[in-house]
């Protein structure tokens, strides 16, 4: 018998899911994180559900991980003294990006100081062009005398960017030989390794972050590795990338810049297969957390991706999992500005002073302290019990700060603030959607986070979303996340080409070679045949344009050029309702995803009922219409499947707390997530006025 | 509730339909970009959207770059004096681009407006307008700074029905986009563009329905009066008063002596009032400012020095009133050309800010910038396909300095903010090398706070027989230092850098056909400093020249030798 065991690593606390492989029982748990040394909460965690499920170590079959040390330390600026080596005449490509500015209006906003300073971006005499072809040889005695002057400088790691290296990386290779003579032992990143892509500024910023991030992350996981085999486990460790798969440790040293929006990943991968098994394919995935909210949209069953998002501001082109983050929490915070109107976020109080309600130094109104108010949240406590709440101080800064300087009264000032707060994550949410072609109404939300749930009948009816999924434990659904990952790891790389008959052999080849070194990587993370996958995409554009689309080979060996232009043309039609009689399709970017398929465990609902699900009763407040209701409180766990329940009611667990509107009714399913749905369209008018 | 709202406004429901207005031109901006084919609305998203209600207000406006601000009002206040509502169905959509005839902004902008009904009735407008690469005339792009009337500047579209009742005018569109060098391009951006305005109309549409009309309305009423309530309390804080600025054009596009650009900020109360009297006559060539690059450029200045988040919508300028003499660069007399606009509004920026300095608390003051819109264009025989080439790219340069912060290096300012070709992309679609692209070091003016640096961008053509053309605002007028820092540098256009043919070229000089092997090397200014030299910290200076972005001999000259010197050897 064996146990799978995810974890992820948040700000404020370490999640834990385990999976019993047998019986398919799912535990949850959640420990306080150790941000000075994040493996030690890790460690402690992993001990007690040792301990706790009366497990032996040696059952542990597998380990998961979701980590924000990578974006951590970009966004604390914590990383690696790094230098870099560069084409003569492009040392401020890292600094210019591309020339604009992050806001319009305020000059005060920057651009975030790039991660290695001028002095340490050294200039090397070299040129290659855009065919591959050598224009000035690598001056060897000039790469010798920066690595000498990157000593000097104390440099942890290195960073190597020529350009036009996609096409032809020799130059990058040989100056790293050089280096290794010099520096021996040093952290190297090449370009060409890291992102095989063009367009120099962002496959040289995402080398950077490599680079940057690689020793700390190194130390990281060797200490992660010594606490896990402390605790007698002997199974694999993986850990999720930024595309929702995952990879093995000696991957992550080498490309930590994969890492980034780990955890987050997880849980848009968890969304989709929560979603796809319990019936909804097309999804908006809503994941609130204290300072921000995360959203993605998942299209039949499968996870957006995207290629151009920034961590800490700067460009990291590897593909990632398509989370947009919102500034909106449950920590932003209500304001009312000189001219009367009632803004909420994009300040925050976050964690720390954090809202009024939590009694740890926050003295400005926010959107937890509104849902205290509502009795949307429990007046006493939070957390089974954990966090105690202060009501009286959050009803006082309400009061003081909202509903006294607009005139209005406090329940209205509080009902207000998540009002505007639905419209605002409403509008982010509707930038994503259509910038993907898509019509939300026609999608289910599934809400998690600590406060998912807490606000998702409030967004989805701002939204016009007819269904809302509230998983089992929404608060731990990214480690959940990690145990229905799959192995992956993605490939690119830039062949700039008009498609035509003469180059297909070409293409044909290249696409090979990077077949071969998917089913290498495969090998390497010990994946059996039987569960290798190989994915092939080919980015292109009509001839002219600067923008491309991923067009999807299913069959390498029947692939023909005029069978790939076809499709280019459909799929071009399908995303911007025409296609171009004529004018020659240019291919820009190969890619390969290997994917080594991992048992997933999906449990049933068994073996709840009998005990009431109804722990009490309290106030709470659904709009002036309809004002305050009797609410009946339910305890989660207790909810058997196939069981309805009729809005007004509170759904509490764990990690989270549900709210069920008057006008929404909401059915258990098997699985035991909530389905809730619009049952009273007349009461949802009245919410609404 | 402050003093001035109106009783009944409910700052709940006005927040709430604020968010879903600007959720509805969001909408339409992406439906824009994402359609579109061409480069310069797809990817330097050289275009805007906006709603109006029945009586030409601006609502809500999604704009992606600020010379675009307020300037979607044109074609909506022609419709309003042209046609009585009765005149118009639902289903027609108007097409306009000419700044005389139309309020355009230049005649590349096309302008898209379609009317909303609800219940029966015209009470919204939704516009988008895009910059469309070429619309005829002698200039592939249709605009050159030698241009001397808007007839030299492509076609000229009055206003005009291009769908009727639902139905598209094949007629009007194909006479259209036969006046431009690319026809086909012109007729899918086109056909986006009516796209985006008609997914605007069913989400106004839906929103109405989904509430009521005297809702909706009641909300835009209380919108519109919050925007301009905010906007008074900005400028009702400041003292009364006002400052007079001047800067220059380099030349009018004939060569020639600078160009005055005044500018006079008076706040009485809670009005603001900027007028351009005492700017020089209007430009021979392009240089021209219509109504709506004015407007725009005004609006800009007025969001960034009182108030980033302020909302463009009508109430921003109920506040504000522009002035300007008949025949000035301000407001040129018909037929005068108007296609280098956006050079212009660069400079213009820089006076009405240099204006508002004088009124604001110094936190809110900026020095000049680079101030300008160093462009290079260069054409030749394709490698890849029949038929020419067009390269053509603006250029960043530093950005002016404030009271606590240095200028920001090597950006756009102003009314543009569109994107580097990156070195690669160029190198792979042209027959070009760039040889270098870099910050200048010591390009800042120095100061407390220095400006940004600006940005060397170095080209060498591949083929015989390549056009090129390099131009930049500034090359003999330097950004203005601000309460005792210095001046920023000039810009330089330099054919042949570093050997025995270079040569260094006077602003707007035609452009010419050079050999192969020729480069061509474009500097753009860099920022003004802020406050006096001997008040910058020992720790910046020796940073700037750790960082080799000033040199020692920089430091020495602007914060004296003996400081300098001391400076940069502490440990």
């Amino acid at each position: 018998m064996g146990y799978r065991i995810g974890f992820d690593v948040g700000g404020t606390f370490t999640d834990f899911t385990i999976i019993n492989d047998e019986s398919g029982v799912v535990d949850y748990f959640k420990v306080s994180s150790t941000p000075d040394d994040p493996s030690a909460a890790i460690e402690s965690g992993l001990a007690s559900l040792i301990e706790n499920l009366e497990i032996s170590p040696d059952q542990v079959s597998h380990l998961g991980h979701g980590t924000t040390v990578a974006t951590n330390m970009a966004i604390e600026r914590k990383g690696a003294r790094t230098g870099l080596m560069t084409t003569r005449g492009f040392r401020d490509v890292l600094e210019i990006g591309r020339q604009t500015r992050p806001h319009l209006y305020n000059y005060r906003v920057r651009r975030p100081e790039p991660l290695i300073p001028r002095h340490l971006r050294l200039e090397i005499d070299e040129r290659i062009l855009a065919d591959g072809s050598v224009h000035r040889p690598l001056d060897e005695n000039a790469v010798r005398a920066a690595a000498r002057r990157l000593v000097e400088s104390d440099i942890e790691a290195v960073v190597i960017c020529f350009l036009h290296s996609y096409r032809n990386p020799s130059h990058e290779r040989r100056a790293r030989e050089i280096l290794a003579e010099e520096l021996p032992g040093v952290y190297v990143s090449l370009s060409s390794e890291v992102l095989p892509e063009f367009r120099e500024f962002e496959r040289l910023s995402t080398t950077v972050l490599n680079a940057y991030m690689g020793p700390r992350m190194q130390r990281y996981l060797e200490k992660l590795l010594t606490r896990v085999k402390g605790l007698g486990i002997s199974a694999n460790l993986d850990t999720v990338h930024s595309n929702g798969g995952l990879m093995s440790v000696a991957t992550v040293r080498e490309m930590p810049v994969r890492t980034c929006v780990s955890g987050p990943a997880a849980g848009v991968i968890g969304a989709a297969e929560v979603g796809r098994t319990a019936g909804f394919r097309n999804l908006v995935t809503f994941d609130v957390g204290g300072t921000s909210t995360d959203v993605s949209i998942i299209v039949d069953g499968q996870p957006l991706f995207a290629s151009d998002r920034t961590v800490a501001g700067f460009p990291v082109r590897t593909p990632m999992v398509d989370i947009h983050v919102i500034g909106a929490g449950g920590g932003s915070i209500a304001a009312v500005d000189d001219a009367g109107s009632l803004k909420v976020g994009p300040k925050s109080a976050g964690a720390v002073p954090g809202p009024v309600a939590y009694d740890r130094g926050g003295t400005a109104p926010t959107i937890t302290d509104a849902n205290i108010v509502l009795g949307r949240l429990d007046q006493h406590s939070l957390l089974d019990g954990r966090l105690l709440i202060n009501a009286a101080g959050a009803r006082a800064v309400i009061q003081d700060k909202v509903a006294g300087p607009l005139g209005i009264d406090l329940e209205d000032a509080a009902y207000g603030i998540l009002r505007i707060a639905a419209a605002n994550m409403n509008r982010a949410i509707h930038a994503v959607s259509t910038e993907k072609g898509h019509d939300i109404r026609e999608f289910a939300l599934i809400a998690y986070g600590g406060a998912g749930p807490l606000h998702a009948a409030d967004l989805a009816r701002e939204a016009g979303i007819n269904t809302i999924i509230v998983p089992r434990e929404p608060g731990t659904l990214c480690a959940r996340g990690i145990l229905l990952s799959d192995i992956t790891m993605d490939f690119v790389r830039s062949e700039l080409m008009l498609a035509t008959p003469d180059i297909w052999r070409e293409v044909i080849a290249v696409l090979r070679g990077m077949h071969d070194k998917a089913e290498a990587w495969l090998t390497r993370e010990l994946v059996p045949d039987s569960e290798r996958r190989i994915e092939t995409m080919i980015d292109a554009r009509y001839d002219g344009q600067n923008y491309e689309l991923a067009v999807v080979v299913r069959d390498l060996a029947k692939l023909s050029v005029d069978g790939f232009v076809a499709e280019f043309k459909d799929r071009h039609k399908r995303e911007y309702g025409y296609d171009i009689e004529g004018r020659a399709v240019e291919i820009v970017n190969c890619r390969v995803r290997a994917v080594g398929r991992i048992e997933k465990a999906h449990s049933r609902l068994e073996g709840v009922g009998g005990e009431d699900p109804k722990t009490g009763e309290r106030n709470a407040f659904f709009g002036r219409e309809i004002g305050w209701r009797q609410t009946p409180v339910l305890r989660r766990e207790r909810l058997p499947a196939g069981m309805e329940i009729q809005g007004p009611a509170i759904v509490e667990e764990m990690s989270s707390t549900t709210v069920i509107h008057p006008s929404q009714q909401v059915i258990v399913d098997e699985f035991g997530n909530l389905i809730i749905t619009r049952s009273a369209p007349h009461e949802e008018a009245l919410e609404n006025a | 509730m402050p003093e001035g709202t109106p009783s009944g406004f409910d700052p709940i429901a006005m927040e709430v339909f604020s968010n879903r207005l600007l959720t509805i031109t969001e909408e339409m901006g992406i439906t824009l970009i994402r359609g579109s084919f061409s480069p310069n609305i797809k990817e330097r998203q050289d275009c805007s959207v906006a709603l109006f209600d029945r009586r030409g207000r601006l609502i809500s406006q999604a704009s992606h770059i600020p010379m675009h601000l307020g300037a979607l009002e044109g074609g909506v206040e022609t419709i309003l004096a042209k046609y009585s509502l009765d005149d118009i169905r639902d289903g027609d959509v108007f097409m306009c681009n000419d700044a005389y005839l139309a309020g355009g902004t230049h005649s590349p902008d096309i302008t898209i407006v379609t009317p909303i009904f609800c219940g029966g009735r015209l009470r919204f407008f939704a516009t988008n307008l895009g910059h469309h690469s070429d619309v005829g005339g002698s200039t592939p792009g249709s605009v050159s700074p030698t241009a001397q009337t808007i007839f030299d500047e492509g076609l000229r579209i009055p206003l005009v029905r291009v769908m009727r009742a639902g139905t598209l005018d094949e007629d009007v569109l194909s006479f259209v986009t036969s006046n431009s060098r690319e026809p086909e391009d012109r007729a899918f951006d086109l056909k986006v563009q009516i796209a985006a305005n008609d997914r605007g109309r069913r989400l106004v549409q839906d929103l109405v329905s989904a509430h009521s009309i005297e809702e909706v309305e009641r909300s835009v009423d209380d919108l519109l009066a919050y925007t301009e309530r905010r906007l008074r309390a900005r400028i009702a804080a400041l003292d009364d008063g006002s400052s007079t600025f001047a800067t220059w054009l380099d030349d009018d596009g004939f060569g020639g002596d600078p160009v005055r650009i005044q500018a006079t900020v008076t706040v009485s109360g809670s009005d603001l009032t900027v007028d351009f009297e005492g700017t020089g006559p209007q430009a021979r060539g392009a240089y021209n400012m219509p109504k709506a690059a004015l407007n725009a450029t005004v609006y800009y200045c007025v969001k960034t020095m009182l108030d980033p988040e302020l909302l463009p919508n009508d109430g921003m300028a109920a506040a504000v009133t522009i002035k300007a003499p008949d025949g000035s660069l301000a407001k040129p007399e018909f037929p005068g050309a108007v296609g280098m606009r956006s050079c212009t509004a660069q400079p213009f920026s820089g006076a009405i800010i240099g204006a508002f300095n004088e009124l604001l608390p110094s936190d809110r003051q900026m020095a000049s910038g680079n101030d300008a819109m160093p462009a290079l264009v260069v054409s030749g025989q394709s490698r890849r396909r029949p038929g020419t080439y067009v390269y053509v790219e603006t250029i960043g340069g530093g950005s002016g300095s404030m009271c606590d912060l240095d200028g920001a290096d090597g950006t756009h300012v102003h009314i543009t903010n569109s994107s580097n070709l990156p070195a690669e992309a160029l190198e792979n679609e042209y027959p070009l090398l760039v040889e270098e692209y870099c910050l200048i070091p010591d390009s800042c003016g120095a100061g407390r706070q220095r400006g940004g640096l600006g940005i060397a961008r170095e080209i060498r053509v591949l083929d015989e027989g390549t056009f090129f053309y390099a131009n930049s605002e500034k090359t003999v007028i330097h950004p203005t230092g601000l309460m005792g820092g210095k001046d920023g540098s000039n810009a330089r256009i330099i054919v042949n850098p570093g050997t025995a043919e270079e040569e260094i070229l006077k602003a707007n000089q035609p452009g010419k056909v050079v050999q192969k092997g020729t480069s061509i090397r474009l500097e753009t200014p860099g920022g003004a400093g802020y406050g006096p030299c001997e008040d910058r910290r020992d720790e910046a200076i020796r940073d700037d020249i750790l960082e080799e972005k000033t040199t020692l001999e920089f430091a020495r000259e602007h914060y004296g030798r003996d400081k300098a010197d001391a400076t940069w050897s502490s440990p």
